[in-house]
């Protein structure tokens, strides 16, 4: 529980933080939270020479109404998502995710944007961020781009960050006012990280047609995974029980789910397909 | 002696004074002691092969790195620190050494193999990654069955194969019993390696005091007196000059109660350097190198009578013992205990078990909360259950008709152990009554399929060893463990109290229960007494607290201790009021003719006089000062008992286990403080819950242990444990001063076959015999699909 030696940056403004990035390069890291950063360094898997925290860059905290949808800034904690009313009222999906986020003492540090950059195959928010379509926001000295979650996501622990990029901030469009957003993970015990978990949003009109299905899966590969396929099936047609065990069904056909001391890739598999039923009939339901 | 009836603070819940300063924050654990100036502080190397020959220890990049004081390897402590031998005076027991720092071999991943002596912890832990150490890997053996195999390679070339203990017993004539019996009933249970995860990891400071030429270490311990001999014994010093202390210890569960090498590294350390030595342990330290436990199979063969009545039991019971013989116990505590233990409550008049330990290149094993108990009992409570299947008659029925009855106390069981005193029947059927079990049963649709779940409810019957004397140890053949534990009590010249005891604390609330039974027994104000323990120069040497035996040998002495300080209060006050000394009674911090309590003295007046403060001489005869001492050596055991029911439903679409309610029934005789009772019951019940369904320490067959962190082994969380209805039955020892049993593992003991049988209960429709705990998600949905086909 002693890390290596590092330097530590404390930057006020962004520039300094991307000033920062470009001179130090590999050698450093962004501190958000530290939640999974500092862990690592404890355990000396992880020894960067530098760390630039983005704790004392207060302009990067926020939740702003962005376009068409919600911008949530790098510094912004994920309880502060939790409390949000804006969040649970026009991004119920994350909102509904964030409890199983850690627990409410890593949650008051823990960052969404931190939760994003690490990119663990078992974190809840990639999920939530590919079935909501988000938009990540990479800056750097050189200028900013926004890439989706599937180009955000290379493999665990992966990203497509230059090492002078930060994750600056992460934009979710807003939900049609009909959607119904639903959470669901199975685990081991009843905090801290899954072994498989499903993100879901869709809009189903009163005789039960689905439009603007997403789904996307966490724990059955490297990354999130998003269920394209299965949205194709649900697409406009009415969701009926048949309809959901087919679904459920192709769905996980073809997933090769990675084996870990907590579960074979079977049963991530098995526990795909009754999370996609589960989180259908839930919207069913409502 | 034993029948106290006059208790006026014992039974009372009285709040924990040390949570005053525990819940806030303020407890002084060891890494929170000052640190002399110039204190060396230590980082281990350890090895990451399970086997291999050492063949090179370039220590030179380490030493060159500024604030490195020295780097030590085996050969350093070779003619300074004995090898651990643990005296297992036991049949069928081979003996193994393990050096305090690897020299030649290493056996386990974690195993110690330098020790890096430096200005600053965080220096020490950058050297540990420049010390270069060249292995020669050897093939390693990680299972029992691995370990077993015929072309196994031997890990200790002395002993030839991996077999490290064995041992058989049966009753006599036990072949012709079995072989009478209709119904013969087999079983396969399998324990997964489980630790205990203290809160706090172990850590030491060791401080040199130059003048009187002695040596304190202050460690995380639950056994001070036992490490400050092995202390002597090992590094060949005088007793007298070395004091061990306890400072606020965060659990202990039995993983303290044995001595580690740091231990007397540390020791040796700061004999060598003149100087102060530190040790602060981490996670991932804590979970690969203290003791583990479990990690047993049962192969158990049940005979048994028509109307569900054992006739006899015979027990194969393998056990992986780890690397080497943790000192003091070796891997036979756990192994003897599983094997004596089963027969539990029930009326088993036949039994035979045969015991093989083996060595494997994992971690060394030992003690943690419930040792063998909650092992053995998953394998004859599961039993039960399926006899009930078997002959169709209900699993409670079946316990019912094979328990100890109460007219049949004090009994022998079949291995030779007394239980004196026991509400076997009674706590059965209270745990019956409370969780509705009958009606429970009665609604129980054949499939157990209910709103989308399998629904189930299980029992566990457990009786649980307490208070081991020295009878008890001996006959497991533990030469160097005392069993007695001892009390100085002193009334101050002021009245007040101390109490001083062999024991040390671990967050029990001794502090609080052991003020309660010397108040109670001196009629003082409970705030009266202080309790100092836990300091070997303090306290009169004792065995220590793990095994359940603090309240009955710790409690016990008290209170004979106390008897003696009162006898001699009663004496002073006789002669000064010419009354016959048993006519007085002590209450209210005074003493006076029983019935007169206007007409006494105040016990600081009789203090005036012991401590020769006042004009009043002390009676012709009698020495100056008001205190005693007293060394209690308990019974073999005294035998606690307890019944756990649990309503589980398991979700087929995912194979995850909810715990719907809990029922303990809980008789651990004497009651000091029902609410430390209600929070030992709580606690055990959670490690439990969690050795049930979730925790296991994995080691792949390479002996790499997977999960060193507690991401990995998984613990409950508070949210994982259910609400406990609990209830009380008191059946106070005949054989234990003042009527106490013990009550720390039942807990544990009674929930990982109570949960297990629950389980086993819901997917019973399925036709699934559960033989194997933790009971995860990902196995039992296995075990579902498979029952599907
Ligand atoms: C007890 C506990 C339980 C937990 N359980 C869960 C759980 O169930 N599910 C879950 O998803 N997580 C869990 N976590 C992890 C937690 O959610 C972390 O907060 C999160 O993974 C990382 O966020 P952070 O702000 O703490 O980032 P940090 O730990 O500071 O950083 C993590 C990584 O991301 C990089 N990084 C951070 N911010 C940026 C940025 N803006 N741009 C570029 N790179 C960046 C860092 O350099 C580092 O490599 C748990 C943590 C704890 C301590």
């Amino acid at each position: 529980m002693k890390p290596a030696p590092f330097k530590l940056c404390m930057p006020e403004e962004e520039q300094e933080i991307l000033a920062l990035l470009q001179s130090y390069g590999r050698d450093a890291r962004i501190l958000a939270g530290g939640q999974s950063l500092v862990p690592l360094m404890n355990m000396r898997i992880m020894q960067p020479q530098v760390l630039i925290s983005l704790n004392r860059c207060t302009s990067l905290s926020y939740i702003n109404a962005q376009g068409n949808g919600i911008a949530v800034g790098a510094r912004t904690r994920q309880a502060e998502i939790e409390e949000s009313e804006q969040i649970a009222s026009r991004l119920s999906l994350l909102s509904k995710a964030m409890p199983y986020v850690g627990v409410r003492s890593s949650r008051n540090f823990g960052t969404v944007c931190g939760s994003l950059a690490h990119a663990d195959p078992l974190a809840e928010l990639p999920s939530v961020a590919a079935a909501l379509d988000a938009r990540f926001q990479l800056a750097s000295v050189r200028g900013t781009r926004e890439v989706s979650a599937d180009e955000f996501y290379i493999g665990a622990l992966t990203n497509c960050l230059e090492p002078d990029e930060m994750l600056r901030q992460v934009l979710f469009p807003a939900l049609p006012p009909n959607s119904k957003s639903v959470f669901v993970e199975v685990s081991t015990r009843t905090h801290g990280f899954a072994v498989v978990g499903l993100a879901m949003c869709a809009s189903i009109d009163s005789s039960a047609i689905c439009r603007d299905v997403r789904l996307a899966a966490m724990g059955v590969s490297e990354t999130t995974l998003r269920l394209r396929s299965a949205e194709a099936m649900l697409e406009g047609n009415t969701l009926s029980a048949e309809l959901i065990d087919e679904v459920s069904r192709a769905a996980t056909e073809t997933m090769n789910p990675p084996h870990d001391i907590h579960a074979d890739g079977n049963y991530r598999k098995r526990v795909a397909c009754t999370l996609i039923k589960r989180a259908l009939s839930e919207v069913v339901q409502r | 002696m034993n029948a106290i009836d006059d208790w006026t603070l014992v039974g009372e819940s009285i709040l924990r004074r040390e949570d005053a300063y525990l819940l806030r924050g303020q407890g002084k654990f060891v890494d929170d002691l000052p640190v002399p100036q110039n204190t060396v502080h230590l980082g281990f190397v350890c090895s990451p092969f399970a086997h291999a020959n050492i063949t090179g220890i370039d220590i030179s990049r380490a030493v060159a790195l500024p604030g490195v004081i020295d780097v030590l390897t085996g050969n350093d402590f070779v003619g300074d620190i004995l090898p651990f031998k643990p005296d297992i005076k036991i049949e069928g027991y081979r003996e193994i050494s393990r050096p305090v720092v690897a020299t030649d071999t290493v056996r386990f991943v974690g195993e110690y193999v330098a020790v890096v002596l430096a200005e600053t912890p965080y220096i020490a832990q950058d050297a540990i990654e420049l010390v270069d150490v060249e292995y020669d890997p050897l093939p390693a053996v990680a299972r029992i069955e691995d370990a077993l195999d015929r072309e196994a390679p031997v890990i200790f070339e002395s002993l030839g194969d991996n077999v490290i203990f064995k041992s058989h017993f049966e009753t006599e004539g036990f072949a012709d019993h079995f072989a009478s019996v209709e119904h013969v009933l087999e079983g396969e249970f399998h324990l997964g390696r489980v630790t205990g995860v203290p809160i706090e990891p172990r850590g030491c400071l060791g401080v040199i005091d130059p003048v009187a030429d002695s040596y304190t270490l202050w460690t995380t311990t639950q056994v001070p007196h036992v490490v400050r001999t092995a202390i002597a014994d090992h590094l060949r010093l005088p007793e007298s000059i070395i004091r061990v202390v306890t400072p606020a210890v965060g659990g202990g569960f039995g993983v303290k109660s044995h001595i580690y090498p740091d231990e007397l590294i540390v020791v040796a350390l700061m004999r060598r350097y003149r100087r102060a030595v530190k040790w602060i342990q981490d996670r991932r330290e804590e979970l690969l190198s203290d003791a583990h436990a479990r990690e047993h199979i049962h192969r158990i063969k049940v005979a048994v009578d028509a109307e569900a009545v054992i006739q006899a039991v015979e027990l194969k019971l393998q056990t992986n013992g780890g690397a080497y013989a943790n000192y003091p116990f070796s891997c036979t505590l756990e192994a003897t205990g599983a094997a004596r233990m089963l027969p539990g409550p029930y009326r088993i008049r036949n039994y035979k078990y045969d015991v093989v330990s083996v060595v494997t290149n994992t971690a060394p094993t030992g003690a943690y909360r419930g040792t063998g108990q909650p092992s053995c009992f998953l394998a004859i409570e599961s039993m039960m259950d399926r006899i009930g299947r078997e002959l169709n008659i209900d699993p409670a029925d079946v316990r019912l008709r094979n328990l100890v009855q109460p007219e049949e106390f004090p009994y022998v069981n079949a291995v030779g152990v007394r239980y004196d005193t026991g509400s076997y029947k009674e706590s059965l059927e209270k745990a019956l009554e409370i969780s509705g079990y009958r009606e429970y049963k009665n609604r129980q649709p054949k499939d157990r399929l209910i709103d989308g779940k399998y629904r189930g409810i299980g029992i566990c019957n457990y009786t649980e060893v307490s208070g081991t004397g020295a009878p008890g140890w001996r006959v497991r053949g533990f030469a160097k463990m005392p069993g007695f534990d001892s009390s100085r009590v002193v009334i101050e010249p002021d009245g007040r109290v101390a109490v001083y005891l062999s024991q040390a604390d671990a967050g029990q609330g001794h502090y609080t229960t052991f003020a309660q039974v010397a108040a109670d027994r001196l009629g003082v104000a409970w705030s009266d007494v202080t309790v100092i323990e836990g300091d070997t120069s303090k306290t009169p040497f004792g065995t220590g607290t793990f095994a359940s035996r603090g309240s009955v040998v710790g409690g016990g002495s008290i209170i004979r201790c106390c008897e003696k300080v009162s006898a001699k209060v009663k004496r002073i006050v006789g002669e000064m009021l010419e009354i016959d000394p048993s006519d007085l009674v002590l209450s209210d911090g005074r003493v006076y003719p029983l019935g007169t309590p206007d007409k006494g003295l105040t016990l600081k007046q009789v203090a005036e006089t012991a401590y020769s403060m006042n004009d009043i001489a002390m009676p012709e005869g009698e020495e100056h000062g008001l205190e005693a001492t007293d060394y209690y050596d308990p019974p073999m055991v005294t035998m606690a008992n307890g019944t756990h029911v649990v309503q589980a439903a398991v979700d087929p679409g995912d194979g995850t286990v909810e715990i719907e309610r809990y029922f303990i029934v809980h008789d651990c005789g004497r009651v000091i403080n029902p609410m430390i009772v209600r929070g030992q019951i709580h606690g055990a019940t959670a490690q439990g819950i969690g050795e049930a369904l979730m925790e296991e320490i994995v080691y792949d067959e390479d002996g790499q242990l997977l999960n060193a962190n507690l991401l990995d082994y998984v613990l409950p969380l508070v949210l994982d444990i259910p609400d406990m209805e609990i209830a009380h039955i008191e059946t106070p020892s005949i054989d234990t001063v003042g009527g106490i049993k013990g009550t720390a593992e039942g807990g544990l003991t009674g929930a990982v076959p109570a949960v297990a049988n629950a389980v086993c209960d819901a997917l019973s429709g399925l036709g699934i015999n559960i033989s194997r705990v933790p009971l995860r998600p990902s196995f039992i949905l296995a075990q579902i699909d498979k029952a599907a086909g």
